[in-house]
């Protein structure tokens, strides 16, 4: 029934769509009404701080309209990223993109939505992973902990979201780095988001974990856990003496990063791209944004890259380590 | 020490805490008890006020919010039967009959006191135990989990009812239903469509199964009788029957309390848990049910208790146990301030502040309580053919609310049927429901065990706190095995001896 209900509703759309195809075409006052910014995972996590600071910010360049945050979560944050792609290209629902969205369809070949489903508004920001143990454990290198791995035969344990999430992947590229199986070598043991992982490795009930610094720098600081290795274009500021695993030499490794974006549904009116370039320019300076960015432990790079060139190489890597580890064929 | 305390309260009892205090626990107690609306999303509409307030205004108002609608959800419990939050389902087994015998007022001011009484606990045990507290769910690992899961579940047979075979039945329904959606590996089961894929939320599977089937009963079966509004008869709450209760809420407010400091477990189970200790230690155990005082208090005065202790370990690890406190994570980040041990060092001010602010909201909690539930308990005097389809009104808004997802909306009209089919066979919907909450976190930390272990089931066995909760199930387990069989023993000899 609803399956009915929703091509009666895009149907409807359809035929308000080219009575309004007008109108918008010459939206020099975009945006008129609230803009409703989905985001993919749950209220109080990384992506949805990111959000709502991008939220918070934006109202001040968008004609005084509020940006209303929405969490629409499930299924790896693909519910949200295909509830925004099935709505119209108005400009006036968007998406608060992480790296899943790129990844997921890197590793699902029936992904719901394909990587390109979008149109690019933006990259926001970089969001360093860290590479962490427990501070009692007595591992004080990366290398000691590979010793560690190769030699315990698959016996430790490192907690992440799935084989497949982010988290995941910055192990399996290390090892895979490392020569040895990004599979079997070490044990994965999942956990559902970022304060239960870090829990897992606070509790000692895993050896270590890779996963987003926002999530484990309380802990860094506190003295409880130690960081071995970044995973960033460079060392954070926050943690001057630890390697980044460019630095260090690994490979994959070196190429995994945490990061947030700004999409759209496809085929978005070229002047409301302009008038998001526009806006994120000015979010790029404003000091709230950057002030916020920095307490979530993460770095502010809006307008730096081309945003679809990015995704599109964000897809890649991670497709042809999927295809490396075995993933998919 | 004191001097810090001083101050603390001096930085706390301020007019604008006041206000934001009392605004938070009433539109919370509002919002909980609408169904459908829950203290989630209070308390995530809330969050983007609190980037203007001052940080310790902007975490008691989020407090005062999951306070307030964690209590709410009993109002709406015990006057139409919909659990306004998932933690009150267990106080409509025993508040919904106590309404239809006309004592709704008297189950409302027993929610009231125990939420209160279970309220102040909680936060008594945030100030003084915080630390030591944080520290035991800090070892409780996959298979300590997995333990205290099982002994939960063994709370099946106290919620059965007359049968506890068909609550059994019930609940590995629950289990089953519970499994649908994506594994904690990325696999995905049952997934029929690509909604499925997320599995099933608990408010739409909650209301569906507590308050469709009464709706659905009436338009089956068109009672003649069912015009009559319930009565409204003695409200108060007699000392005695305070004194009788006062056991169990004391009880419940100490198992929300150790409950709600290990992250992820939440009221819900806290509320099932205390109700089922109550009924297996009174002397009315066999009243349960059937509309018994001790049972709304038990569940209230748990699922209360269990506020205050949540933000144990968010306070003292920096680690939150569920979305509530997820959303009080990010209000702390914003405002610079990091939950965790350095919190109590560097803003042992503000920590105070907190503290002290959180201890009064018990206070406003019985004020706005009182008042509400005064003006809500009026709807009893509604018929019930004008009441159930503004309740379905009601229902089908307020799931569409959590998600725009028309997803849900169907989860909560199948479930209905789902739940008028099993009160037809007299299977009850308790033990399906805490099945369904407690399944994932039973099997995840399961799967988790024996990815530590590699397989070895020893694991279950290598701490004191494994050992504890087994030797409790096992226990459990024995003591309703043989009140079943006393049962069947009375039963074979009446029937033998009117042979």
């Amino acid at each position: 029934m609803f399956r009915q209900l929703k091509k009666a509703a895009t149907f409807a759309a359809a035929v308000l769509a080219t009575t309004t195809l007008v109108s918008t075409a010459q939206a020099a006052d975009y945006p008129e009404k609230a803009i409703t910014l989905v985001v993919p995972y749950g209220a109080g996590g990384a992506s949805d701080l990111a959000g709502r600071a991008l939220a918070e910010t934006a109202r001040n360049y968008t004609n005084e309209q509020p940006v209303v945050v929405v969490n629409k979560t499930g299924n790896g944050g693909m519910n949200g990223a295909r509830y925004v792609t099935e709505q119209k290209p108005d400009g006036y629902t968007l998406l608060l993109s992480r790296v899943g969205m790129a990844l997921y369809p890197a590793v699902y070949t029936d992904s719901p939505v394909a990587w390109d489903d979008y149109t690019f508004l933006g990259i926001l920001e970089s969001t360093p992973m860290i590479l962490a143990v427990n501070a009692n454990s007595d591992i004080k290198t990366v290398e000691e902990l590979l010793a560690k791995i190769k030699s315990s035969n698959g016996a430790t344990t490192y907690a992440a979201s799935g084989p497949t999430a982010i988290d995941g992947f910055t192990v399996q590229a290390l090892l895979a780095d490392a020569d040895l199986d990004p599979l079997s070598a070490s044990t994965l043991v999942p956990y559902k988001g970022g304060s239960a992982l870090a829990a897992a490795l606070l509790g000692g009930h895993v050896d270590f974990l890779a996963i987003a610094a926002g999530s484990l720098m309380p802990h860094i600081e506190a003295g409880k856990m130690r960081a071995l290795m970044v995973y960033a274009p460079k060392r954070m500021d926050a943690l001057p003496d630890v390697p980044t695993a460019k630095e260090l030499g690994y490979n994959l490794a070196g190429q995994v990063d945490g990061w947030s974006a700004l999409f759209a549904p496809k085929d978005l009116p070229e002047d409301i791209v302009a008038k998001w370039k526009d806006i994120l320019s000015n979010v790029a300076t404003n000091d709230q944004w950057l002030d916020l960015a920095k307490k979530r432990g993460s770095v502010s790079v809006v307008g730096d890259q081309d945003p679809a060139a990015f995704v599109k190489s964000q897809y890649e890597l991670y497709n042809g380590m999927a295809k490396k580890f075995g993933y998919i064929q | 020490m004191w001097n810090e305390l001083l101050y603390a309260f001096e930085a706390v009892a301020t007019l604008p805490n006041f206000i934001a205090m009392a605004a938070g626990i009433w539109g919370g107690v509002i919002i909980g008890a609408i169904p459908g609306m829950t203290g989630t999303m209070a308390v995530t509409l809330a969050l983007p006020f609190t980037f203007y307030l001052p940080p310790v205004t902007s975490i008691l108002l989020l407090v005062a919010l999951y306070k307030g609608s964690t209590y709410g959800g009993s109002i709406s419990a015990i006057l139409i039967k919909t659990p306004g939050t998932a933690s009150a389902a267990c106080t409509v087994l025993d508040g919904y009959p106590l309404a239809q015998q006309g004592k709704g007022g008297k189950a409302l001011n027993m929610a009231l006191v125990s939420s209160c009484i279970g309220d102040f606990i909680s936060n008594i045990s945030l100030f003084f135990l915080a630390m030591p507290l944080a520290m035991f769910a800090l070892r409780v690992g996959p298979p300590e989990y997995f333990m205290l899961m099982a002994f939960s579940l063994t709370i099946v047979a106290s919620i059965s009812g007359r049968s506890l075979v068909l609550g059994i039945i019930s609940a590995c329904l629950g289990l089953l239903l519970a499994t649908v959606g994506e594994d904690i590996y990325g696999s995905f089961r049952f997934a029929v469509t690509e909604d499925m894929k997320s599995g099933l939320g608990v408010v739409p599977v909650l209301i569906g199964l507590f308050a469709l089937p009464e709706l659905i009963k009436m338009i089956v079966f068109r009672p003649e009788d069912n015009n009559a509004a319930m009565k409204l008869g003695d409200n108060r709450l007699t000392m005695a029957e305070f004194r009788g209760s006062v056991k169990s809420i004391l009880r419940g407010s100490v198992i929300g309390v150790i409950l709600g400091a290990i992250p992820g477990i939440g009221p819900s189970t806290a509320a099932f848990f205390s109700y089922s200790e109550a009924r297996r230690t009174s002397k009315n155990g066999d009243k349960f049910g059937e509309g018994e005082l001790e049972g709304v208090a038990a569940s209230e005065s748990a699922n209360n208790g269990c506020c205050g202790a949540t933000m144990i370990p968010l306070l003292a690890l920096g680690v939150p146990g569920d979305v509530i406190t997820g959303v009080m994570l990010g209000a702390f980040m914003i405002h610079g301030l990091t939950p965790g041990p350095l919190l109590f060092q560097n803003n042992i001010g503000e920590v105070y502040s907190l503290f002290i602010g959180i201890l009064f909201s018990s206070v406003f909690l019985f004020v706005a309580g009182k008042l509400t539930a005064g003006a809500f308990a009026k709807i009893s005097r509604i018929p019930q053919t004008l009441l159930l389809p503004c309740i379905l009104v009601l229902c089908v808004f307020g799931i569409y609310s959590i998600g725009a997802s028309p997803f849900d909306v169907s989860v909560l009209l199948v479930m209905g049927i789902v739940g008028f089919v099993m009160m037809i066979l007299n299977i009850p919907a308790a033990p399906f429901l805490i099945a369904f909450i407690l399944g994932p976190m039973f099997e995840d930390n399961m799967r988790r065990s024996l990815a530590i272990s590699r397989g070895d089931l020893g694991v279950f066995f290598h701490s004191w706190i494994s050992w504890a909760f087994f030797a409790l199930t096992v226990l459990f387990i024995a003591l309703t095995i043989r009140r079943e069989w006393q049962k069947w023993r009375e039963k074979s000899r009446n029937t033998a001896q009117s042979a």
